[in-house]
């Protein structure tokens, strides 16, 4: 992996591009909601007692039909390329993207105009990586690390091993039964809450009684995790369960019960006005737990939550008006939810929708050609970040030039991942991202 | 090949214990005894072979598996008396059934390599059985994951998951579609893969290049629905119980294709592509067989994957022309399987760690059956779902088609919760609606009655096979249940043995196999 100089460097064709980059690199790039020409919007106020939720859009969204170009070279290229998947203006809400021309978001992404317009939230269009690979695998996995030179271990994982103390057991949540690498540190991962039922040990497997003896169970099982520890093969499954042992002793005390504020796509209430059918609640349903845990006062900065099914080869027509419903609309009933959240930090009361910071990302873009009724593996990705705190905008190094694809029909990107992740670390959850990503990597500029 | 080619001619109960852990789901104590009284050639060669006697399972299979089904529509009586029953039209909700019915074959087929294999190809060619949407189909294909196919020629076997219906569904061959002479663009979702998760690994031999081209010849693959059934509750509700392979040549692209580096004619009638997956072994034979070699080691032998087992393991794969069945004799014979750094170095993934438990710890097949036809045996319908995907192998259901990351992927902070909830029900006796969810009793656990609670330690661990456990923990464990040691029937005695029992499988030592 290289350093993001020598990504600017290798960049070679596309001087558009390449032109978007470095000015986004300048430290700026961005352009108010409200369109090219306005006065750039105040600065948001500083975040006291941040949290945040990283999003995986899973399987490489098809961002070309989640923002596609209205205007210019790129709209001619996007339609002859989508004959029969291309998103019908119509079917989409324009957004101005001063510099690189017009852009409609789809309306199927229910909320996220509502979003946008309050400048809730900065697109990072065309973000990817110098050596892009076209495997959902390799370029998770490259998505995961995040590091001018990978090891391995996660970039979340890697800031919480410098900053968590050993106690802060819940402050990494992984709200997904694996543990994406993201969130694996070279000294532990986070812990994993999928649900809050029996979340006690012992605990039987479908009933909800105690099993007898709990107190005797509990220092046996300590016991054995004490014993192993260090141990050169059995070590890991001891740490793994002295960190989920030490997670339920604390957060059985602190969850509460809350029913949502709002509805969520897959609840009956859920407004649909674009009358989506089969609405998945996989994220929603993640987002409700994470309120939850938010207005029960766990004690957690960052969460990761997950949105399945973008590997679109085929059926697009008829998944991805679903997929961006539950997509969109999930992130807009979790923020409107968080409105209702009291929550304390340092003796005051913050709004939760104040503290959470949203971070949407996606493994790669697909190619500009349609296939037979879908897309195939691409390269540019886009980002995003909704929350009251972000500087509503367009970021990045611009919009990838649809008539310049590489050798293979890929978008060339026009900013590098670790900037977005260099942003989160220096500008929102306080940490020294040189030290995390293994070189400097320039803020995008959409907070502080 | 020097790392395979010294063999054993003869083995303890230790080796053949750890032999039953790695190619099956374990051996009590007496099986690995009769065994070990036996030379261990010709008890390897029985199992890669599957000659074992199977009368007795084969009879159970109707009271629990597959139910035959007639004529369109006739369909028996749901649910009584088939708990497992695949019939296609059942869909999302039949999926659970198809789990239970793999994990029930599991825990009670005489020859467990078969259902361990069948377990390895699942792992490496992952189908998900939401996108199926077919628990008939998704059964067959780990049917053909238990047939000869599946220990013989890598590249038969290749060329049959590309044509098995679940994997055509899973990787959109059937809707790859291409007319010849047309600009239509191929869907390479499974020519992607084949290459990238199936034959070579990512990046190893291939290029995009080769990708677009093996799509072309993919296209126009399609299905023959042989057995239409309907849903009774819904007569717009079809799907088929078995589908067949076949070519549609209307979406089939013609010409030749550059592949690897060589021509292939993807449009000549007999072939329609079909020569294409062996093809890849046999023009990249040794990318691929360290491909094989790799997944193999992490399987079955060391995750660590050593450079020279590996490149041995490479050579013997290309020495046997991909043979499966020729390989894994080689491997569980040599001296190097039984080594004493490959022993309890692996940790074992939640399913197979699940079933091995139930081997141990429930009744015989004939056993169970002798009491009671059906709810004798193990409950797996109210075990596999969600716990096994909690658990984090929902087996059949992948994510992805790149399976499940195997070893230390097994075990983060919510897998080893859900192992203990998974440990309470097979070793706490715990009960739904009356009835245990592993049926098990503590006296069957103990051929002669234990004269310390030492004793009652030892042969527990003989059971479950943990890796070494330290005294002092199993101090702490007996002497937290017995200031004086006493055997009977009481159920407080009971109670101490499950629950000692209980902590063996939650530890971390029992999670290595």
């Amino acid at each position: 992996m290289t350093s993001r100089r020598s990504f600017i460097r290798t960049l070679g064709a596309g001087a558009a591009a390449l032109g978007g980059l470095t000015a986004c690199g300048g430290g700026g790039g961005s352009t108010s909601p409200g369109g090219g020409g306005n006065p750039p919007p105040p600065p948001p106020p500083a975040v006291s007692g941040p949290i945040l939720v990283v999003i995986q859009v899973q399987g490489g969204n098809d961002w070309l039909n989640t923002l596609p170009p209205l205007t210019g070279a790129n709209a001619g290229a996007y339609r002859s390329n989508r004959p029969a998947i291309g998103i019908p203006e119509s079917e989409l809400t324009p957004l101005n993207m001063a510099g690189t021309g017009d852009v409609g978001l789809n309306k199927d992404m229910l909320g996220m105009d509502v979003l946008h317009a309050a400048g809730k939230v900065a697109w990072i269009p065309g973000i990817g990586m110098p050596n892009p690979n076209l495997s959902h695998f390799t370029s998770t996995d490259l998505w995961g690390q995040g590091a001018a030179v990978p090891d391995g271990s996660g970039w979340l994982g890697r800031w919480g091993d410098a900053v968590f103390a050993p106690s802060d057991i819940l402050r990494g949540i992984a709200v997904t039964s694996d543990i994406m690498l993201m969130v694996h540190g070279k000294k532990r991962d986070f812990v994993s809450v999928v649900n809050t039922s029996d979340f006690v040990y012992p605990a039987y497997l479908r009933s909800t009684a105690t099993p007898p003896d709990a107190n005797f169970l509990k220092t046996g099982f300590l016991a054995s995790l004490n014993g192993a520890a260090g141990d050169p093969a059995a070590g890991l499954a001891a740490s793994e369960g002295k960190l989920w042992y030490d997670a339920q002793a604390t957060f059985s005390t602190l969850i509460k019960a809350r029913t949502p504020s709002v509805a969520y796509p897959g609840d009956a209430s859920f407004t649909n006005p674009r009358n989506l059918t089969r609405l998945s609640s996989q994220l929603s349903s993640q987002l409700k737990l994470v309120a939850q845990m938010i207005a029960s006062g766990i004690p957690c900065q960052v969460y990761t939550v997950r949105l399945g099914g973008f590997d679109t080869h085929s059926n697009e027509a008829t998944d991805y008006p679903r997929l961006m419903g539950a997509l969109g609309g999930s992130i807009k009933a979790f923020h409107d939810d968080l409105a209702t959240i009291d929550t304390t930090v340092d003796g005051k009361t913050v709004k939760a929708q104040d503290r959470v910071l949203m971070m949407a990302w996606s493994e790669f873009g697909r190619r500009i050609k349609e296939n037979n009724g879908g897309t195939d593996h691409g390269t540019s990705v886009l980002c995003f970040c909704a929350g009251n705190m972000v500087r509503g905008g367009f970021y990045g190094g611009g919009y990838p030039d649809l008539t310049k694809p590489d050798a293979n029909g890929n978008m060339v990107s026009t900013s590098d991942f670790r900037g977005l992740y260099a942003t989160l670390l220096d500008k929102f959850l306080g940490g020294d991202s040189k030290a995390v990503l293994g070189a400097t990597y320039t803020p995008l500029g959409f907070l502080g | 090949m020097a790392t395979f080619d010294a063999q054993i001619t003869s083995w303890t109960v230790a080796d053949v214990q750890h032999f039953g852990r790695r190619a099956g789901f374990g051996l009590t104590p007496e099986q690995a005894s009769t065994l070990a009284a036996q030379a261990p050639g010709p008890v390897i060669d029985a199992w890669v072979d599957d000659t074992l006697d199977k009368n007795a399972f084969n009879a159970a299979l109707p009271r629990a598996d597959v139910v035959p089904t007639g004529a369109n529509g006739n369909i028996p009586a749901d649910p009584a008396p088939h708990p497992f029953r695949l019939d296609g039209w059942r869909r999302q909700s039949g999926i659970p059934n198809a789990q239970a019915h793999f994990a029930w074959r599991m825990q009670y087929n005489p020859n467990p390599l078969q259902e361990k294999l069948a377990l390895f190809w699942h792992q490496l060619l992952a189908t998900g059985a939401e996108k199926v949407d077919n628990p008939a189909l998704t059964t067959k294909q780990v049917d053909l994951f238990r047939s000869a196919t599946a220990r013989g020629p890598f590249g038969a076997l290749l060329l049959a998951v590309s044509q098995d219906p679940a994997m055509m569904i899973w990787l959109d061959t059937i809707l790859n579609r291409v007319r010849p002479g047309s600009s239509d663009v191929a869907n390479e979702n499974y020519a992607r893969e084949i290459l990238e998760l199936y034959s070579l690994g990512v990046d190893n031999g291939y290029n995009q290049q080769d990708i677009t081209n093996l799509a072309r010849a993919f296209s126009g693959w399609t299905l023959t629905p042989l057995d239409v059934q309907t849903d009774p509750n819904n007569a717009n509700n079809q799907a088929p119980n078995d589908a067949s392979w076949r070519v549609n040549s209307t979406y089939h692209a013609t010409g030749t294709i550059t592949f690897l580096g060589q021509s292939f004619d993807i449009g000549a009638p007999t072939r329609f592509g079909q020569d294409l997956p062996q093809a890849i072994l046999t023009l990249r034979g040794p990318n691929a067989a360290q491909f094989l070699a790799t997944r193999l080691l992490r399987f079955f032998v060391d995750p660590a994957i050593p450079a020279t087992p590996l490149a041995d393991l490479q050579a013997l794969i290309l020495a046997q022309g991909f043979d499966v069945g020729k390989v894994l004799k080689a491997v569980f014979k040599s001296q190097y399987f039984y080594a004493p750094q490959n022993r309890y170095n692996l940790y074992e993934g939640p399913v197979a760690w699940t079933v091995r438990a139930a081997r141990m710890l429930c009744p015989t097949l004939a056993a169970a059956a002798a009491v009671s036809p059906v709810p004798a045996f193990a409950a797996w319908r109210l075990v596999v779902n969600p716990y096994f995907s909690q658990a984090g192998q929902a087996v059949l259901d992948p994510d992805g088609p790149n399976g499940w990351k195997e070893h230390g992927g097994w075990i983060n902070s919510n897998t080893m919760r859900y192992r203990g909830k998974l440990a309470a029900a097979l070793a706490l006796g715990e009960t739904t609606s009356g009835l245990q969810i592993f049926p098990s009793t503590v006296a069957s656990w103990f051929p002669s009655a234990p004269a310390s609670a030492v004793e009652v330690f030892n042969r527990l661990v003989a059971l479950l096979q943990p890796a070494p456990i330290p005294n002092s923990v199993r101090d702490a464990w007996l002497s937290g249940l017995w200031s004086t040691f006493t055997w009977d029937n009481s159920s407080g005695t009971q109670q101490k043995v499950r629950e000692l029992a209980f902590l063996v499988l939650c530890s971390p030592y029992a999670q290595l196999h």
